[in-house]
């Protein structure tokens, strides 16, 4: 079988890894890289259990050739250890009871995150229509729209409630 | 018990224990689980629904890699029997045999190195199989001149069930009487997380340790070891963490037992990992029901009687632990639901088709029982010219009748049905309802009411005789030196939140805080034998065992306590973790007890119970028949005459399930059982064509409720504690799963009254909705 050698950043980490053409990035992550928080749903991008952040934007790693991501960034939910925003969503899904088998939770975060940066205003109307490509089977959604409402509330009025704890 | 301390306990919302691992990333499934020389399995799966199976080809060069049934001589069927009379049990061989009796039925494994590998080994074989006729109706599947799935029955049907009450003299008496056919359609449970099993040999212990994704590792471990020829010491099953199981975890796999089989084989751990589409193409395996119901009623809307011929599609199987009857048997007894019904007629045929083998999920049958009882009544009251809310209350089951022992025996311990009732109505305007109806705006109201059998046990389940019954639940709670507290329970978690609520229970009554109580589960080596989680039992049956096992320990705390106290036992008490002195100053810490007993033996006073600080504690509440969790959901739906869209504009649920142990964690089983039974009522469909073939193959085809289509739910709780349960907790993990697909349905038939146009099968899709607009217009011109 053929290989191709990919060289890119993961976490903030240069990596040298070859995979076979066929090989999807989610299968890259969580093989060759041990990094299992990255969960495979449905391998046909509907479901987003998936979802890393490559070059800062959410994408479905299932449906993304690791060939491609040479040279790319690719931050997966082990890499966001430092991102306040991240921290303070992990506290409003706790909070809101926004999770329960966990199985969804790590794309849910991933793109929550970038709801959250990349619109400030949303109302649950838009929230809800940009969380739509994330499949939970567990919550009914309610907490993880309450969550992310949330955080986008207490950033606006600049609360410290939004601090991990 | 202080205010402080019920912060933490019974009733409290406390935030759960598990979460920090999850929003990590840190969740540990099975597919996330490696170990060195790991070999990947793919399946290669049947591509028909029926056929003569005449053998495979092997790829050059493979024999030792891909494996039929003749390469594994040893293992034997799996037999899901029942005691039910007539009952005609199945032999499923964990790879075909001869034939293949439904679409992703497994005939070989394949074996590589990884999955994509395996996959290709599959793909390269050759298969040589002669077509049969598939059995994909199952209206007809039961019929004389059908042909036979398995031939050596006389029809395709598992079973047949009657309680045949005389309702013959209705007509002459009733001042309405309705017939409706309904169908449901047939779902795939999709967890987020498929199943998963790795299977290795450990050489050392000559033990079988299967890593799986299951509900129930007690269980499977019977199972295995039955179909392994291995007696249940040289099997251990690990269930790690479980992303979402609903019933489709609640299964002996025939995966798992090829998987341990070739471990054993090869010496080398096996790993295979359902993917989607394997998924949806071989395990659309729940929930396909068809109903002839009449319902006769008198002026006021009193029921006299409802007469049903109801069909379950029970698939080609029967599957282990629970069988092919699970559903169809209880039809009949579902039906009377939270009412009072004076006379039933029921015949259910439980029927054998070429599809996957029905499984019990969330709800089980009552999703559709409660379907077409709800409809029915609805259909009924429009006739009769009387609310949807005068007929309900006009049936329900009066509080003052309560413990109620209905017409089929189901016995409800407690509630106000009505209450919730009017609660839901009163959260509703629906006089604007009404008012926009006469503006002509299609929007309708929709009622469900029901009940919800929870946790019944020996009673109950002995009379269905399947291969387990479960008896009492047992909790091993377990003082280390440092005075943490671990408890083992039998059950598992899989989204429930159970490292949570246990802890809760401990700490009721403890009161060492929930930090250091650590909960052990999924595990047939560190827990004690339990059925696993399912029927809504978790919360009643580990919970009691959990605190019977605590009150015992606290004694035993209580003895050692009072001695360091210099006290007498009768002299104090145990409370917020400590040992105090009854109307005195004093006291001694539990973890301080501790130490006196693993590290400073010489300070127990004479005459300690050697047990020590661990206990085994049993439990079951007594009666056992069950508890019965209500509610009733009301709905506002406003149908799209163009296109057949239905918006659920707003959605009440008005739940009793008892004492909530954590209100949170209730709130999230109601909320995400309720997103499914949305899902079961306008989306979630495996059509099947006349071949037996499933036609979604992708998420893209088979749909699931997303954050669109669930709308912001209003939830609001009573709480009558249950008088047979510990704490007067109730079950309720599947409540939410089951008023859906009735309540939202009748909104829709509400809103679509003044056309005369009501939708019967499910989901009520758009494609659904203008057929049935479009047939009342051809009634009607």
């Amino acid at each position: 079988m053929k290989r191709i050698a990919i060289a890119l950043t993961v976490n903030g980490k240069a990596v040298e890894v070859v995979a076979e053409p066929r090989e999807h990035l989610a299968d890259l992550l969580r093989g060759t890289l041990m990094l299992t928080g990255t969960h495979i749903g449905c391998e046909h991008g509907v479901c987003g259990a998936c979802t890393v952040e490559i070059d800062g934007v959410p994408q479905r790693s299932c449906i993304v050739h690791a060939g491609s991501c040479d040279g790319a960034s690719v931050r997966t939910i082990e890499g966001f250890a430092d991102d306040a925003v991240v921290a303070a969503l992990r506290e409003s899904f706790s909070r809101e009871h926004a999770l329960q088998c966990g199985y969804c939770t790590p794309g849910m975060l991933v793109v929550a995150r970038d709801i959250v940066l990349r619109l400030p205003d949303a109302d649950e109307a838009r929230v809800r229509e940009e969380l739509a490509g994330n499949l939970c089977r567990c919550t009914g959604y309610r907490g993880i729209v309450r969550a992310v409402l949330g955080v986008l509330a207490d950033r606006r009025a600049g609360s410290s409630r939004a601090e991990p704890r | 018990m202080t205010d402080a301390s019920k912060g933490l306990g019974v009733g409290a919302s406390l935030r759960r224990k598990e979460d920090a691992r999850f929003l990590a990333g840190q969740g540990r499934y099975v597919g996330d689980i490696v170990r060195p020389g790991l070999l990947e399995v793919a399946f290669l799966r049947s591509p028909v629904a029926h056929a003569r199976l005449a053998g495979v080809t092997k790829p050059p060069g493979s024999e030792s890699s891909v494996f039929t049934i003749e390469d594994l001589p040893e293992v034997r069927t799996i037999r899901a029997n029942s005691a039910l009379p007539g009952f005609r049990v199945s032999e499923q061989p964990v790879l075909a045999r001869g034939k293949v009796r439904h679409v992703g039925e497994a005939i070989a494994a394949c074996v590589a190195a990884s999955r994509a590998a395996a996959e290709d080994l599959a793909a390269a074989c050759g298969l040589d199989y002669e077509a049969l006729p598939a059995i994909a109706d199952m209206t007809t599947a039961h019929l004389p001149g059908a042909p036979l799935l398995h031939e050596d029955w006389p029809v395709n049907a598992f079973l047949e069930i009657r309680r045949t009450d005389d309702v013959s003299g209705l007509d002459a008496i009733a001042a309405a009487k309705v017939t409706r056919t309904l169908r449901t359609a047939r779902q795939c449970m999709a967890p987020l997380e498929g199943r998963g099993v790795l299977a290795e040999w450990d050489p050392r212990l000559e033990q079988l340790i299967v890593t799986t994704s299951t509900q129930m590792p007690h269980v499977i471990r019977s199972g295995l070891a039955d179909c392994l020829g291995l007696d249940e010491g040289q099997v251990r099953i690990v269930s790690p963490d479980v992303g979402g199981g609903f019933g489709y975890k609640g299964i002996l796999l025939p995966e798992e037992i090829v998987c341990a089989a070739l471990a054993m084989r090869l010496g080398r751990p096996v790993r295979w990992l359902e993917d989607r589409f394997e998924q949806l193409s071989a395990s659309a395996n729940c929930r396909e029901h068809h109903y002839v119901i009449t319902a006769w009623a008198d002026r006021a809307g009193k029921l006299l009687g409802v007469a049903c011929e109801a069909i379950v599609d029970a698939g080609a199987y029967s599957s282990y632990p629970f069988g092919a009857c699970l559903e169809a048997a209880q039809v009949g007894s579902i039906l009377p639901g939270p009412y009072v019904l004076p006379l039933l007629s029921c015949h259910t045929v439980a029927a054998c088709t070429s599809k996957p083998p029905i499984l019990p999920y969330r709800g089980v049958a009552r999703t559709g029982v409660c379907y077409a009882m709800e409809t029915t009544l609805d259909a009924l009251a429009r006739k009769l010219g009387i609310t949807a809310q005068a007929i309900r209350l006009a049936n329900l089951v009066p509080p003052q009748a309560m413990p109620y022992r209905n017409l089929v025996g189901k016995v409800f311990d407690s509630g106000d049905y009505p209450e919730a009732l009017r609660r839901a109505v009163a959260a509703i305007d629906v006089d604007r309802i009404r008012a926009r109806q006469a503006a002509g705006e299609a929007v309708g109201f929709g009622l469900a009411t029901f009940c919800e059998q929870g946790a019944h046990g020996t009673s109950v389940y002995h009379a269905w005789g399947i291969p387990f019954v479960p008896g009492f639940e047992q909790a091993h709670v377990r003082l280390s030196p440092d005075g943490v507290l671990e408890v083992r329970v039998g059950v598992h978690s899989h989204g429930q939140g159970m490292e949570t609520s246990l802890a809760q229970v401990a700490h009721q009554i403890l009161g060492i805080h929930p930090d250091k109580v650590r909960v052990v589960l999924g595990d047939t080596a560190l827990t004690p034998y339990s059925t696993g989680t399912w029927g809504s039992r978790a919360a009643v049956m580990a919970g009691g065992a959990v605190a019977e096992a605590c009150r015992q320990l606290a004694d035993r705390i209580a003895v050692i306590g009072a001695a360091l106290l210099q006290v007498s036992r009768a002299d104090v008490t145990v409370e917020e973790g400590r040992v105090r002195r009854r109307g005195a100053e004093g006291s001694v810490g539990i973890a301080d007890v501790a130490r006196t007993w693993y590290r400073a033996p010489q300070n127990l006073p004479p005459g300690v119970d050697r047990g020590g600080l661990e206990i085994t504690a049993g439990y079951r509440p007594d009666p056992d028949t069950g508890t019965h969790s209500y509610a009733c959901h009301a709905v506002v739906a406003r149908v799209d005459l163009e296109t057949g869209a239905v918006v659920l504009e707003d959605y009440v649920v008005v739940e009793d399930g008892g004492t909530l142990i954590n209100p949170l964690i209730v709130d999230g089983q109601v909320l995400g059982g309720l997103a499914q039974g949305i899902g079961t009522a306008l989306y979630e469909e495996m059509p099947y064509d006349g071949d037996g073939q499933p036609l979604a193959a992708t998420l893209a085809d088979y749909l699931l409720p997303g954050t669109t289509e669930v709308p912001d739910v209003r939830l609001e709780h009573m709480a009558t504690p249950s008088p047979w349960t510990s704490f007067g907790q109730k079950g309720i993990g599947e409540s939410g799963a089951i008023g859906p697909p009735a309540a939202i349905v009748n909104a829709i038939n509400d809103a679509l009254a003044g056309l005369g146009a009501e939708v019967t099968d499910l989901p009520a899709s758009p494609s659904r909705v203008l057929a049935a607009i479009e047939a009342a217009r051809r009634r009607r011109p």
